[in-house]
């Protein structure tokens, strides 16, 4: 045999049981590797912003969008990993996020100026530590005296504490800032005479869901307004099936019994109720309403994406 | 290939051209690099202090680990590809021929001498480490420190093989940017398997698959963040990943032993 064939034939041999070889080494290692706990993401930060500004040779801008991004991925995937069937928007403290505030606040020392770190911030971090959001949001106003937004975002974390005094106050503020629109006025009426409606929660997402700078804080005024259409619906619901349980001695069996008494209700915004396939009664996101005969009262179901904390 | 030789004669051989091609990497200042590497290390024991909030030993070890990566990387790639094109360069590579040594001795020789190169490197960079974890008063993580290094150098001898094998076809310029893409790839392989599971596809699957097999994996010799914590690598990792290392570098030099074989140097 050829010396060059011989060769090629060893080589071939080698490059086959090597990476069959290969093949059994790496499905033995990889799961039997030492790797970092779960937890591990939630260690402390080893570095804070404001020491190393001037050590990055004029690039906090940029290290201030990591800390922005390692923000948002932070919470996305305690979310995503969380398993949980229903996330509470109004209540994050189950998730351990304990990084975010330090990343937020990272970011915000290396660029001051960063306005979604602190509408974030707003939004978010309530859910974790109102405290805390009120601390970074009123930086944030110390450092961007121009922007009325930031006066939105601090009156909203006021608003959902209930404390419509301070509310009011902050938007007052904010309405007073050059450029600032109609809407931070028409606030401080509302929160100084009906903080608690479900008309000032609706005008406060709207404007949040019209404004937000990132997907997060977007997507979370849309599902809370669904929350109130979810809401209103359900008000108008379960007035129906009391009527129905009075008249009838009994509550209906299912919610299609209350459909026709429903056609005549008039929703906020002229919406109609929604009937799906089944002609059931259903949520905005399609999601049949569930009737629980002991009380004779509906609600939202378990599946449901919306939210269930305003009310 | 060229005339067959003893088995004694052939390791003395190999042994020959190692140490040549590790007192050429010497001549040619590699051992410089040190340098840098001492001020950076001196320079974050230091500093660090005030910038970690008490985190110093940690991150004396992330960027001590991260360094002599980094360093490896570079001298393994840019001295690699030029392996043996530099001995067509210099036309030295006639008068080794002219003697009785092998291709495959050469090829096997030029990898085990930069290897030892690379070896000492990392060697002289994990004793820095050592001494600026004594100075913050971190020697407690030595051990986790000194694991993840032995890592990073079969890391590294898989990087070498690899660009030994593109210096026996290619240009410097080119191996270089090969090996450095491979060498990033190498860090994503387990993405590669992720991305292989969620494929609704077969055919999708059996590539991503096969690709993860096909490259290096070098997220098995990850262990940097790990050890800065005080983590222990476990012998599957340990011995495993030496067989690994030794296995695909293997598979490597077998190919450029065949591709350098073949060329013609007329």
């Amino acid at each position: 045999m050829p010396k060059n064939v011989k060769q090629l034939i060893l080589v071939s041999a080698i490059v086959l049981f090597g990476f069959g070889g290969i093949y059994g080494l790496s499905n033995y290692i990889e799961p039997r590797s030492v790797r970092m706990p779960e937890a591990y993401q939630d260690a402390d930060l080893a570095i804070r912003g404001k020491s190393l500004k001037g050590w990055t040779l004029g690039s906090e801008g940029l290290l201030a969008d990591w800390y922005w991004m390692w923000s948002l991925q932070y919470i996305g995937n305690k979310i995503v990993n969380s398993n949980l069937e229903e996330i509470n928007l109004d209540d994050l403290r189950s998730l351990n996020p304990k990084l975010l505030h330090p990343l937020l606040d990272n970011a915000a020392e290396l660029d001051p100026k960063f306005l979604a770190v602190y509408s974030y911030a707003a939004t978010v971090l309530p859910a974790v530590d109102a405290k805390l959001a009120i601390e970074l949001t009123e930086k944030g106003i110390r450092e961007n005296p121009e922007a009325w937004r930031l006066h939105q975002y601090l009156g909203y974390v006021y608003w959902r504490m209930k404390d419509y005094e301070n509310a009011a106050r902050v938007y007052e503020e904010g309405s007073r800032i050059t450029g600032a629109p109609p809407f931070m006025r028409q606030m401080v009426a509302a929160m100084k005479t009906q903080g608690g409606s479900r008309e000032t929660a609706r005008e406060i997402y709207l404007q949040m869901r019209d404004q937000a700078e990132d997907q997060q804080s977007r997507e979370n005024a849309e599902l809370r307004l669904l929350e109130l259409d979810a809401l209103d619906e359900l008000g108008a619901i379960n007035a129906a099936l009391k009527a129905a349980a009075e008249r009838t001695g009994k509550c209906p069996a299912s919610l299609r019994q209350i459909v026709p008494s429903l056609r005549e209700v008039k929703l906020p915004g002229g919406r109609a109720f929604r009937v799906d396939s089944n002609g059931d009664l259903a949520d905005p996101l399609g999601f049949p309403y569930r009737l629980t005969p002991e009380d004779c009262r509906a609600s939202l179901n378990e599946t449901t994406r919306i939210p269930k904390q305003l009310d | 290939m060229q005339t067959e030789t003893s088995d004694a004669g052939t390791l003395g051989r190999i042994a020959t051209i190692a140490r040549n091609t590790f007192r050429e990497a010497i001549r040619d200042r590699i051992l410089y690099n040190l340098v840098a590497f001492a001020l950076l290390i001196t320079v974050a024991a230091v500093i660090l202090g005030d910038l970690t909030d008490g985190h110093q030993a940690r991150t004396t070890v992330n960027l001590g680990l991260f360094a002599i990566l980094i360093f490896g990387v570079f001298i393994s790639i840019f001295v690699g590809v030029s392996l043996v094109s530099k001995e067509i360069e210099k036309r030295t590579l006639f008068s080794i021929f002219s003697k009785p040594v092998s291709r495959t001795e050469f090829v096997i020789g030029k990898y085990l001498g930069l290897c030892f190169t690379v070896g000492v490197n990392v060697l002289i960079m994990g004793s820095g480490v050592t001494v600026a974890l004594a100075f913050v008063g971190g020697l407690g993580l030595l051990a986790p420190a000194w694991s993840a290094i032995y890592l990073i150098f079969l890391e590294l001898t898989i990087i070498i093989a690899i660009a030994t094998l593109f210096s026996t076809f290619s240009s410097p310029s080119l191996s270089a940017l090969l090996t450095f893409l491979i060498f990033i790839i190498g860090h994503l392989s387990s993405s590669l398997r992720e991305l292989a599971t969620g494929f609704a596809s077969g055919i999708a699957t059996i590539v991503f698959e096969t690709l993860y097999f096909l490259l290096p994996n070098l997220g098995l010799f990850t262990f940097r963040t790990e050890a800065a914590n005080g983590l222990m690598p476990n012998s599957a990792m340990l011995l495993g990943g030496t067989l690994y290392a030794v296995v695909y570098a293997i598979i490597v030099l077998a190919v450029a032993v065949l591709i350098f074989s073949r060329r013609d140097f007329k």
